[in-house]
């Protein structure tokens, strides 16, 4: 395929995420007012529903029918077996509810995230607000919207004047969240304006790219949560960092994303890290 | 019977409304921010050019009624809620929100007559959610009426803890110890949205389970008071005894079991009275 060709063809997938992410945040709006079948996967607080699995199936299915040589990396399909692993293929990478425990709640936070990448580099993303209606869209070098109108970062530099947001990750053992309170308690000591908790990283990632927070920093996301709002915010003009300073690393469980560098590498030098096993873990294989 | 204070409120709904509207043309210009006690306590012209219309708006129609709001509080009007109509207004509550353009920003106006709270409008206006509460009629969101978690397990319980605006390493501690006792209960999540009349507006709703936090003012909770209760949520202080609106601090849950469980976490540390007279 040609450059040109390619580039077409991601421009018409991305005009499919869209569509499909539209009918997957419907689906998601029905299921939030019935009764919600709630189970548990790695810790008593990482919830999972019914709906989160019909949703993701929903997507993978529609995409699978109109792309059948891509490939998939679900959160569900990935809890029950399927490896998580990103190859050169085109790929979709997809999180059905981000924002489950909200979902769970009825409280107002859920998203639908859709994100692509192509020999292992992300080319779109796309991220629905299912209960607003709110529909976050990039593509690589070509902008960053929401609803239409373009997207662009704080370019704010000092933390003093900085929103700073997080989410608290699966892991709740003592130790770990220690460590995460540190976290939280050194930045806002910077003094930051403040630093907030809304349930769904993606949404808050989505915060990043509309300049309505400054920096964003999370250890326990998986690449599903990341794929998608790394692009919007790129393409807002942001940066998308790993914890340790270097480069996104998708798999690592672990980002830091800011609208300036300055704020993204002051955020980088608070944090204590916490440690989550990679997405692309190999699992031991008993012989 | 006529209900003598539903004018006053049709009016608040119709005030808060204009005012959400002057907040949300504001966003589209560059704030300036000030600061009133500390470098994280913010307040912009917005604050208290709603603060002022909707003073004005209701002196107009109700001359002979009391005000306590939160622009003119600090610059220096009494606190002091007395017998008389009194309206209790945050005219921007999370300016924080507001300054960055976070989607969490409220009118918050309360309504109190013989020292009771009779009714509370939140008006949400970057979502354009309005929440009302009339004393014995049901508290609503957009017409739809509002209604608590019936959750009485607090594991399953997502709770509101805001880190308010203190700095001081002394209080930050507690907050932080607070919190972290509360995740080790464990909750299903802790959310912090940035306004307290928000908060209490997702505690109506069944959203979560819970807020509480020492610091907030009158004029947060007011009308969030009404809302909680009519939606059949209770109001505790957070030493477990009876809500006093001007304590500055407050436990606002779906029921007493969730309230209690909470209560037992909080790490209290001293906030002065929003009715201490002004120091001359």
């Amino acid at each position: 395929m040609t450059s040109m060709e390619s580039d077409k063809c991601w421009a018409e997938c991305m005009d499919v995420a869209v569509e499909i992410a539209r009918k997957a945040g419907q689906m998601v709006q029905e299921a939030v007012k019935q009764e919600k079948r709630v189970s548990s996967k790695s810790t008593p607080t990482d919830l999972v529903t019914e709906a989160d699995q019909q949703v993701e199936e929903l997507i993978i299915s529609t995409l699978r029918e109109r792309y059948p040589t891509h490939r998939f990396i679900g959160e569900e399909s990935s809890a029950a077996g399927e490896k998580c692993v990103l190859t050169d293929s085109p790929t979709w990478i997809i999180d059905p509810i981000d924002g489950t425990c909200n979902f769970v709640h009825s409280f107002p936070m859920v998203a639908v995230s859709i994100g692509f990448a192509v020999m292992k580099e992300l080319e779109f993303g796309v991220i629905y607000h299912c209960f607003d209606g709110t529909l976050y869209t990039a593509r690589k070098g070509h902008g960053a919207f929401c609803n239409g109108v373009r997207l662009q970062v704080s370019k704010e530099k000092d933390v003093s004047r900085a929103l700073i947001l997080t989410e608290i990750g699966a892991k709740r053992d003592p130790a770990t969240l220690n460590i995460f309170l540190e976290n939280m308690k050194k930045l806002l000591s910077a003094p930051a304006h403040g630093v907030r908790i809304i349930g769904s990283s993606t949404l808050a990632l989505c915060h990043i790219a509309s300049g309505a927070a400054e920096a964003y920093y999370q250890y326990g996301l998986h690449c599903w949560d990341i794929a998608a709002a790394a692009v919007i915010i790129r393409e807002a003009g942001g940066c998308v960092i790993d914890t340790s300073g270097g480069p996104l690393d998708l798999m690592s469980r672990r980002v830091v994303a800011a609208g300036s560098r300055e704020m993204a590498d002051y955020v980088v030098r608070q944090l204590q890290p916490i440690s989550y096993e990679r997405d692309d873990h190999q699992p031991i294989v008993q012989s | 019977m006529a209900d003598p204070w539903q004018e006053a409120m049709d009016h608040a709904v119709e005030v808060a409304r204009k005012a959400g509207k002057i907040i949300r043309d504001a966003l589209q210009n560059e704030v300036k921010i000030m600061c009133k006690s500390s470098s994280v306590d913010l307040v912009t012209k917005t604050d208290q050019r709603v603060e002022k219309l909707i003073i004005e708006s209701v002196k107009g129609r109700f001359p002979k009624h009391s005000f306590i709001g939160e622009e003119s509080v600090a610059a220096g009007q009494p606190c002091i809620l007395t017998d008389n109509p009194t309206w209790i207004v945050d005219p921007v509550d999370g300016t924080t929100n507001f300054v960055h353009g976070f989607p969490f920003v409220a009118v918050s106006i309360g309504f109190a007559v013989n020292k009771e709270l009779e009714f509370g409008v939140v008006y949400s206006c970057l979502e354009d959610k309005m929440y009302t509460g009339r004393k014995g009629k049901g508290a609503f969101c957009d017409g739809e009426k509002l209604s608590v978690s019936d959750q009485t397990d607090i594991r399953k319980t997502i709770i509101i803890s805001e880190l308010g605006s203190h700095r001081d390493p002394e209080t930050v501690s507690k907050v932080f110890s607070t919190m972290q006792k509360i995740l080790c209960i464990p909750v299903h999540g802790i959310r912090g949205s940035g306004t307290a009349a928000t908060n209490m507006c997702l505690v109506a709703s069944g959203a979560v389970e819970a807020f509480f936090e020492i610091g907030i003012h009158c004029w947060d909770v007011a009308a969030g008071a009404v809302i909680v209760q009519e939606a059949g949520g209770v109001l505790l202080d957070v030493d477990g005894g009876p809500f006093d609106l001007m304590s500055r601090r407050m436990v606002s849950a779906n029921n007493k079991t969730i309230a209690d469980r909470i209560i037992k976490e909080i790490e209290i540390f001293p906030a002065e009275r929003d009715d201490v007279p002004a120091k001359k």
